[in-house]
């Protein structure tokens, strides 16, 4: 039998073998996204993890002292650095934070996380592969989205730094408006393409001139 | 399209929410001592009334809990609602004891072994007019 | 234009008769299955002295309402054999009835868009063919020549992978079918009566002994329930429970179109149901919406769900424009199959529990329902329908051949 290669050991080759959810539409989102105006793009391989703890238990506190905070009530983001907390339900929150934190990458966080929780009453579970995450950005990012989403997206209603389990075009996703005119959306992973073309579509009216 | 003021999350479409059918069904305390006509009625018979009636929904797309919900079943007008595991509410939107077969114990309707914690939110409170209430700021239509 | 030079009114159908003080049997709900109960008790059991008490309109609750498919390709034994039974009685009642209420036999193809339909599908169009039922099963390519206005590619998200077919199934007048029932009800001596709302019963002991309406008491000795959609509200005032949940079902039809749809086309899969009315109006229906209901109207989503489904299937129905949307209320079973028989009140009787395809089984669930009235004992076709399965555990597990589309 011949010997086999050595197994890729660095971090570059793992990630050249990583295929994202919506890495089909990376050349659409580029023609589709109007620069300045409503843009489109998927960033991959977040690190996320399904926390499920009462965050007023010896465990909550000590993941909150992990995180930086545990969000108190709907809509509510907590976090520090570059590490956020999403709230999705009154004992269930998503850590959300950059794909190096992940320890396939040598990232300390989902061991810190799991140290934390101990043998508390809880759960903590990597769930990095199961949602990718859309970032439309733009002064009409909104008009997108309210195209296929009834929550009220007016700025003096929907504030930044607020995150919400909703359904954008059908699609339940967490719509977390992390600036003033950019939201990130979180839909699972066999969702993404089908809402990587609403949104496209959606966009679409946008490329054209503005008719006064 | 219905809209339905989930407890945790404000008020939201239907579409984003899962029925759960009739609310106050104890699973009976000794299913051995039943006979074929009580299994019978607790596996296939349910209310099914015309006017207000009481029943489960879950807010599967947003904060995915539990919750009972009175609501008129000619107009569909939403006329409460209100915890898991606490008594029927009028409907003004006071709560009267129960009369039925129906438990009022807390674990009695939730999933999972313990009732989920919802003190702290905007979880209406038995005695008040559930229906409105607030939700936090960016959550309502 | 002044009244006078209007063309006289055509022959009525039937007569609009006071209430008699007292009846042999009465039957509650004047729809399909009333009707039909009406005119098999009068012709095969000799009951003329009877009344159809009808709250609102003649036929104006679900028998307005529903899509009119005729089909008999069930499952199970009893259900095969109730259903098939039915759509032979539709082969001959144009004549029997004397009237042409438009039964097109024009078939009808349940699709299959995934493994588990093709498998569950095969298994069914067996079944079918040891009941004598005609079935059978064709791929894509058939159904396209069946049916060319289908999309039958592959790219689409649950694509037909083949259907069965029944060649004898089709469609009919449903508005025509009971008018042909009233009319003949009405020659051989029944009361039908408009108008007329049943507020409660009269009970001697466990006896049903009358019927309380808002045109006075009417004795009778014996009362059958064909009141669809409101059959829990009935028992309860008659003193017994039924395993029924009433659900908001909707439909809706096109504006009028060329003949381009030839037979029934139904999916379970994707929740829509279409056919091509006499007229030239797409006729579509939904899946039930999910809470209990008896508003006679549904959520708008339910609509959107359907037609998504409806336009993938069938792309040049994206130019269509809806015309028109309603809902009526369907009882529906925890096993999908109706309830037809005795119950708890002696004298009382009920046909209930048909979901959202009680309209195929019109003559079926007249006939086995007359019998089972008059002799105070069911059918054969109709005792496996009893209200003691809930008890007894024989379900009658229709949900893969009825549960959303009929």
């Amino acid at each position: 039998m011949a010997e086999t290669a050595a197994p890729a050991t660095s971090y570059e080759k793992n990630l050249s073998l990583r295929v994202s959810p919506a890495a089909q539409l990376r050349a659409d989102f580029e023609t589709g996204s109007v620069r300045g105006v409503v843009e489109l793009s998927e960033v991959a391989f977040l690190t996320m993890v399904g926390l499920r703890v009462n965050r007023d238990s010896d465990a909550g506190q000590r993941i909150a002292a992990v995180t930086g905070g545990l969000p108190a009530a709907c809509g509510g983001v907590a976090g520090s650095g570059e590490t956020s907390v999403l709230w999705l339900g009154p004992e269930e929150f998503l850590v959300v934070a950059p794909r190096e934190a992940h320890e396939s990458l040598g990232g300390g966080l989902l061991q810190a996380l799991r140290e934390a929780l101990g043998d508390g009453a809880g759960q903590m579970v990597d769930l990095s592969a199961n949602r990718t995450t859309f970032e439309l950005t733009g002064p009409r990012a909104r008009a997108v989205l309210e195209k296929g989403c009834s929550l009220d997206l007016h700025p003096r209603v929907l504030k930044a730094g607020t995150a919400l389990s909703t359904e954008v075009g059908n699609i339940p996703v967490v719509l977390w408006k992390t600036g003033e005119e950019t939201f990130r959306l979180f839909p699972r992973a066999s969702f993404a393409d089908f809402l990587g073309r609403w949104l496209l579509d959606a966009m679409r009216e946008y490329a054209s001139p503005e008719v006064p | 399209m219905l809209l339905i003021s989930c407890p945790n999350c404000g008020s939201r479409d239907e579409t984003e929410f899962h029925y759960g059918g009739q609310a106050h069904v104890p699973y009976p305390k000794n299913p051995n001592e039943l006979n074929d006509r009580q299994w019978a009625e607790f596996l296939f018979y349910r209310d099914n009334t015309k006017g207000a009636f009481a029943e489960r929904w879950l807010h599967s797309t947003g904060c995915r809990q539990w919750f009972n919900m009175l609501r008129d079943t000619v107009t569909y007008e939403i006329q409460a609602i209100y915890p898991m595991g606490t008594p029927r509410p009028d409907a003004a939107g006071r709560t009267t004891p129960d009369t039925g077969t129906a438990s009022t114990a807390a674990d009695s309707t939730t999933t999972g072994t313990a009732a989920p914690d919802i003190s702290g939110t905007s979880t209406a409170t038995t005695g008040t007019t559930p229906a409105s209430t607030t939700a936090p700021e960016g959550a309502t239509k | 234009m002044s009244a006078d030079l209007l063309p006289e009114h055509p022959d009525f159908l039937w007569r609009n008769p006071e209430p008699k003080s007292s009846y042999d049997a009465v039957i509650v709900g004047g729809g399909g299955h009333g009707l039909a109960t009406a005119y098999f008790l009068a012709k095969n059991h000799g009951m003329t002295n009877i009344a159809v008490l009808e709250k609102g309109w003649l036929a104006g609750g679900n028998m307005a309402r529903n899509t009119t498919i005729i089909r008999s390709n069930y499952l199970w034994d009893e259900s095969a054999a109730i259903y098939e039974h039915a759509l032979k009685l539709w082969e001959i009642l144009p004549e029997e009835l004397e009237y042409d209420f438009l039964f097109s036999q024009r078939g009808v193809m349940n699709l299959a868009h995934t493994l588990g339909d093709v498998r569950e599908s095969m298994r069914r169009v067996g079944a079918n063919k040891l009941n004598g039922v005609d079935a059978e099963w064709l791929d894509p390519k058939q159904v396209k020549e069946l049916c060319p206005i289908l999309n039958i590619s592959d790219n689409i998200r649950y694509p037909v992978m083949g259907a069965t077919y029944q060649p004898r199934a089709g469609i009919a007048k449903h508005d025509h079918v009971a008018w042909a029932f009233a009319r003949k009800c009405d020659e051989m001596g029944v009361d039908i009566i408009q108008n007329c709302e049943v507020t409660g019963f009269v009970k001697d002991g466990n006896r049903v002994v009358g019927v309380k309406t808002n045109r006075g008491t009417i004795n009778t000795e014996k009362v059958g329930l064909a009141a669809a959609g409101h059959s829990s509200v009935l028992a309860e005032m008659a003193g017994f429970r039924l395993p029924i949940q009433s659900h908001p079902l909707q439909a809706l039809v096109s504006e009028l179109h060329e003949p381009v749809h030839p037979t029934v086309v139904m999916s379970n899969h994707v929740h829509v149901y279409v056919s091509q009315a006499h007229k030239g109006e797409l006729v579509m229906g939904a899946g039930v919406d999910s809470y209990n209901g008896y508003g006679q109207r549904g959520s708008f989503h339910v609509i959107e769900h359907q037609m998504a489904a409806a336009v993938e299937l069938f792309p040049i129905f994206a130019r269509a424009h809806v015309l028109r949307t309603w809902g009526g209320i369907v009882d529906t079973t925890l096993d999908a199959s109706p309830i037809v028989g005795n119950t708890p009140v002696d004298n009382m009787f009920v046909n209930c529990g048909w979901g959202t395809g009680g309209f195929k089984a019109t003559p079926a669930a007249g006939l086995t329902f007359a019998h089972n009235i008059a002799t105070g004992s069911p059918h054969k076709l109709n005792k496996p329908f009893a209200l003691e399965r809930f008890e007894t555990g024989a379900l009658i597990d229709e949900h893969g051949a009825a549960a959303v589309a009929h």
